[in-house]
């Protein structure tokens, strides 16, 4: 069995502070005829803490599969435990769900892509007046608006895979999981990928890849965990963390006094009915922001968080200036 | 960030009625047309200038059309649904959005029955213009209640095997095989055996003998429904729980 020494929570898990997502001493057998089949996970721990970008790399059978499939509430362990943001994954998955991106992609074949993505948009809880917006930017974002009237079942290899991306982050989602991203890929959808990572990274969020392209996974991530024959094998060096990968967006609704905006967030972009969205690093940055807005007479009607990976294409779509 | 099942209901409705209305129509109509051409059914005799006699026979035909549509699209109300959506691994994208698997199936499943109550409605209403007046307040009951016997039972078994469909023509059809033994052989003594048998099966042939009095809009005691009635709804609960409990494959 591999141990907390070679594998565990502290030497996998990054920091081990503020871990979103955490396994601990994982296993899972398949129900098998043969006694001696071997257990797709086996003793597995690791964390993945807010802001971090985690990889699982191993051979094709190695449990990577059945290791995202347990994070993402759609297999349970035999044992250990698995917790996200310190809930069991299913009811997490229940309560705010997660961009998880299965392998393969099984989406309904007769669904046009625009379809696909404005459906899994509405089930997501993605606001009505922002879905159009939302599916066009994933669309665009990820070199599928050509293709959106194209039927699901028409769409292969790279494309498929990119609308599986495309309908992980057609909402914002705190937890993403993304099983094979880099498979069969084309290097112009590879450099998509690359941009689409670095976009995602938020101060709140874990982000967690599984491929077998271990080199890319070095990449793309800041630790690579090594598994094989469902055991944890070796954790690669983590790249220390950026400026970039503490920024995060928010859409402020103001009820009046939306002319304060610019001068408090120089970067907010308007998205109409008196809703902006501002980049900042951190909740420290948000809060002294809104207590200036506030302090120059703004009345707030309402913050959320709105991570960045597609906003910016949002934004484009639709400016209506300030 | 909670999702939206709610707004969703529109498009299983209109996946109800641009994927299934029109296979369940066919259905329907090959089911009838092989009912009719086993029985030496023939146009001529359907012709309405002929007669009282003829009358009764259309009246029959439409109610013999009106318990296999309701057979059909009770059983359609839970196709597509679980065990087609594990077979296809769609569960997979579906679920990892802030939505519950049971309210979700549970939702498709209302949305089918409410899309066979409007076909038939629609169908019981071209009839009663084109040839001859029926309820459509009994036509509307008669299929809500095949969807709460024939589909509740579907919805169970398509959470429990991909074969529901033909689980379902199997129960089924065992149920109206005891039903007619029962009753042919009742003088033999068969009548006990046969019942206790039929207490395990899904009473559709309730179903099948309540056709008339919900056709013609007739009062139908309510003892008589209590059973399949109870049948159907004790199916679905089960189904409900076994998708909490278990709401993928493995």
């Amino acid at each position: 069995m591999s141990t907390a020494s070679d594998a565990g929570p502290a030497g996998a898990g990054g920091s081990g502070a503020g871990a979103v997502i955490e396994l601990s001493h994982v296993s899972k057998a398949f129900a098998s005829r043969s006694a001696s089949a071997p257990r797709a996970l086996d003793d597995v721990s690791f964390r993945v803490a807010a802001g971090e970008v985690a990889g699982i790399s191993g051979p094709a059978g190695a449990g990577k599969s059945t290791l995202l499939a347990i994070v993402a509430g759609q297999l349970r362990p035999s044992s250990g435990s698995v917790r996200i943001d310190g809930i069991e994954p299913r009811r997490f998955v229940e309560r705010q769900g997660i961009a998880y991106l299965p392998q393969p992609l099984a989406l309904s074949g007769g669904w046009r892509v625009s379809d696909a993505l404005t459906r899994l948009a509405v089930l997501s809880g993605v606001r009505p007046t922002y879905t159009k917006h939302r599916v066009e930017a994933c669309m665009r974002e990820l070199g599928l608006y050509d293709d959106r009237r194209v039927r699901v079942r028409s769409l292969k290899g790279d494309a498929r895979l990119r609308l599986g991306l495309a309908q992980a982050i057609v909402a914002d989602h705190r937890v993403i999981v993304l099983d094979e991203p880099l498979e069969g890929m084309s290097a112009e959808s590879l450099e998509r990928l690359r941009d689409l990572i670095v976009r995602l990274r938020a101060f709140d969020r874990a982000i967690l890849i599984a491929s077998r392209d271990t080199a890319e996974l070095q990449r793309i991530t800041d630790r690579v965990t090594l598994i094989e024959r469902g055991r944890t094998r070796r954790v690669g060096a983590s790249r220390p963390a950026t400026p970039a990968d503490t920024e995060a967006v928010f859409h402020i609704t103001l009820h009046h006094g939306g002319e304060h905006v610019l001068a408090v967030f120089p970067t907010a972009i308007s998205l109409g009915r008196s809703t902006y969205a501002v980049r900042v690093s951190g909740f420290a940055a948000l809060n002294r922001g809104l207590r200036e807005l506030l302090d120059r007479g703004a009345l707030l009607a309402c913050v959320t968080p709105a991570h960045a990976a597609v906003d910016s294409s949002a934004l484009a779509l639709n400016e209506v200036g300030m | 960030m909670k999702g939206r099942l709610t707004a969703y209901a529109g498009y299983q409705l209109r996946d109800y009625f641009t994927l299934r209305a029109l296979p369940i129509v066919v259905a329907t109509a090959l089911a009838a047309w092989a009912f009719a051409a086993a029985r030496g059914v023939t146009l001529a005799e359907l012709d309405l200038t002929s007669g009282v006699e003829a009358r009764d026979r259309v009246q029959q035909a439409f109610e013999l059309l009106l318990v296999i549509f309701a057979f059909v699209a009770g059983a359609v109300a839970a196709s597509g649904l679980v065990s087609h959506h594990r077979s296809r691994e769609y569960d997979r994208v579906l679920f990892s959005r802030p939505i519950s698997p049971v309210r979700y199936y549970w939702q498709g499943f209302v949305v089918g029955g409410i899309g066979g109550v409007v076909l038939a409605i629609v169908g019981a209403e071209v009839y009663a213009v084109a040839v001859h007046p029926v309820s459509l307040a009994g036509v509307a009951a008669y299929v809500a209640f095949a969807w709460v016997l024939v589909g509740g039972v579907a919805f169970l078994l398509s959470t429990l095997t991909a074969f529901h469909l033909a689980v379902l023509a199997v129960v089924i059809a065992a149920d109206l095989a005891v039903d007619h033994y029962a009753t042919a052989f009742s003088a033999a003594g068969a009548g006990p055996v046969a019942a206790g048998v039929q207490y395990l099966l899904p009473p559709a042939h309730v179903l099948v003998t309540l056709r008339g009095a919900f056709a013609r809009g007739l009062i139908v005691d309510p003892r008589s429904l209590a059973w399949p009635v109870g049948y159907g709804v004790a199916c679905i609960m089960i189904a409900l729980v076994l998708l909490r409990r278990r709401p993928f494959r493995s």
